[in-house]
């Protein structure tokens, strides 16, 4: 094991990636060009989008992506009995994302002409679902795409031996805290009240509202949430629409 | 003090020179609503502004702040870090002035707290009378804020073509000398003053059903009405109301090391009782884990708690909170529904 500045020993980290657009692992990129103590930190072993090289010892996984076929367990169950410690790496892999839209579908062979057209039984697919419905997790980055400053906390709290801390507020606290005009104010519409923050309210500071990428806090108030949606001006629609986007996923989707 | 009258077409040049010595904070337009920002020209500043997003106590407990820093090593003690630095804020409104109080007391009592106190000590309070409701919203009649005798260094009360500065320290006192071309009120000012101030109580309701002096007797009485459970369908737990509050002052610490794992800080962010972990604590035990039991500690602490240990009510009618509810939860309507 290579050593770093401490000579403490770096720990061997490895990127994997599942159905996604691989946006998080270029915020892990983006953030280790502007934090280059980030390289001297951890010893990177395995990262398809970064590099050539492939090393199967790594002591720490981060997995972007839902697994969205069969076969790719069996994947995601090697890389937990490697790594001590399996961090899901975005919305996708945290908590579904957009993958679960799918699941909303009829049918899956309808997604699958829709998307593949007459190719369609070359692809393989199975209700999307977050890599926790697998294997086991140590630490949730959510995010579409992740935030590179959580991703840096994430990793020293990793490398401090600690269990990663994320907020457990909404995004309605970072965007107070900021001085944003409301959205609803603006005539718009957000998801911030329920929404786990951690973004430090990058939609509604850029004027957007919240979709909810990161999840649901604990315990949120969906039904006092949609009444203010629909008081907003939302069609019943508009609001499945809205509420679904990123946090389509319901265990009970893959049972059977 | 005394009292003093400065031409509005003066107060650019008045601000300016203070520029040269302190940073001038003050309302601004965001949008379409505004918020005390630093003025970097005199013309930014809008004493005519309703409200402000957020309460100008960001001045004095920032939203987040270092407040030391340390090595993990232990080779060195930690040192602390108070970022401070001399303020002038401009256009305070006296329901703030009023929230000034509880958080003088809160953070003086017991534990004095050498962050806010070191900046509360650098900074000048220039309050502003407000002569017509801000908006629907505001209450301040009712808990007895709409104006106020002390707690600032000078008071402006707009009389048309000038300012009345009404002088309420020496500190106040040397700035507007030092800085401005003010005179000394006449006689027929101080009749104009008086004026202005009278009329415009009658512009502003009193809301409240109750006599203010009542408040916390019926919070008292009020621990098991149903009203609780009843908000708290509706109530989203988003934090907003604390977070734009002029009294919370409650706060959360974290510590953050480098990726070296060498250096550390420690800083410390708002927090907020309506927050579903607020009241979490080691072990996993959430003693308010029902939204509707936040929702009384928060008005509890309000009406009741806050008078009981600091003798100033912890609400001064600002309306911030009911302006942004999403759930349109307005203390005034809370009260008066537990008055019924």
């Amino acid at each position: 094991m290579a050593e770093n500045g401490n000579g403490s020993a770096r720990p061997k980290v490895a990127f994997f990636d599942f159905a996604c657009c691989e946006g998080c692992q270029l915020t892990v990129i983006d953030a280790l060009q502007t934090h280059l103590e980030l390289v001297e930190a951890v010893e990177i072993v395995q990262f398809r989008e970064a590099m050539t090289e492939k090393g199967e010892d790594y002591q720490i996984a981060f997995i972007e992506g839902s697994c969205t076929r069969k076969e790719d367990e069996d994947r995601l169950r090697k890389i937990r009995a490697q790594a001590g410690i399996v961090v899901a790496l975005g919305a996708c892999a945290h908590i579904g994302g957009v993958n679960a839209l799918a699941n909303l579908q009829p049918s899956l062979q309808d997604v699958r002409q829709y998307v593949y057209g007459d190719k369609w039984d070359w692809y393989n697919t199975y209700p999307a679902r977050p890599i926790s419905a697998v294997i086991q997790v140590d630490a949730f980055i959510p995010g579409c795409p992740i935030d590179r400053v959580e991703f840096l906390s994430v990793v020293k709290q990793v490398l401090l031996g600690k269990t990663p801390a994320i907020p457990d507020y909404p995004v309605c606290v970072e965007c107070k805290l900021k001085e944003n005009v409301c959205i609803f104010d603006k005539g718009g519409v957000c998801l911030g009240p329920i929404t786990r923050a951690g973004c430090d309210a990058i939609c509604p500071t850029y004027g957007d509202g919240c979709e909810g990428c990161r999840g649901l806090i604990p315990n949120p108030n969906e039904n006092a949430m949609q009444d203010v949606l629909l008081k907003a001006g939302l069609s019943v629609e508009q609001l499945r629409a809205r509420m679904t986007m990123f946090n389509a996923y319901d265990p009970a989707q893959i049972e059977a | 003090m005394s009292l003093w009258i400065i031409d509005k077409s003066a107060m650019a040049t008045f601000v300016a020179n203070v520029m040269g010595d302190y940073r001038v904070v003050g309302p601004k337009a965001k949008g379409p609503q505004f918020a005390f920002d630093e003025i970097e020209d005199p013309a930014e500043l809008r004493l005519d502004y309703n409200t402000s997003i957020l309460p100008p106590k960001k001045y004095f407990q920032p939203q987040e702040e270092r407040l030391m820093t340390f090595k993990r090593n232990g080779d060195s003690a930690p040192e602390a870090v108070i970022e401070a630095e001399a303020t002038v804020i401009f256009g305070v409104h006296t329901c703030d002035l009023h929230a000034m109080r509880v958080l003088d007391q809160a953070f003086t009592q017991n534990f004095p707290d050498a962050h806010y106190l070191t900046r509360r000590r650098q900074a000048l309070l220039i309050g502003i009378e407000c002569l017509e409701p801000c908006d629907e919203h505001s209450f301040c009649k009712s808990m007895g804020t709409l104006t106020i005798s002390e707690g600032y260094d000078l008071h402006l009360t707009d009389l048309g073509d000038v300012y009345a500065v009404d002088v309420g320290s020496e500190e106040g006192l040397t700035l507007l000398k030092t800085y401005s071309d003010a005179r000394l009120a006449t006689e027929s000012d101080m009749q104009q003053l008086n004026r202005a101030l009278s009329a415009k109580w009658p512009r502003f309701p009193y809301k409240l059903e109750l006599d203010v002096d009542e408040l916390p007797a019926l919070m008292s009485q009020s621990y098991n009405n149903p009203i609780w459970e009843t908000l708290a369908e509706k109530c989203l737990a988003c934090g907003t109301c604390n977070i734009v509050c002029p009294t919370c002052f409650c706060f959360n610490v974290y510590d953050e090391v480098d990726l070296n794992l060498e250096n550390g800080e420690r800083s410390r962010r708002w927090d907020s009782c309506m927050l579903d972990v607020f009241a979490r604590v080691a072990g996993g035990e959430n003693f308010r884990e029902q939204r509707s039991a936040r929702l009384r500690h928060r008005f509890m602490r309000k009406g009741l708690y806050l008078v009981e240990r600091y003798k100033h009510l912890g609400c001064v009618g600002c309306g911030r909170c009911a302006r942004l509810c999403l759930a349109d939860i307005s203390p005034i309507n809370v009260f008066n529904e537990l008055h019924e």
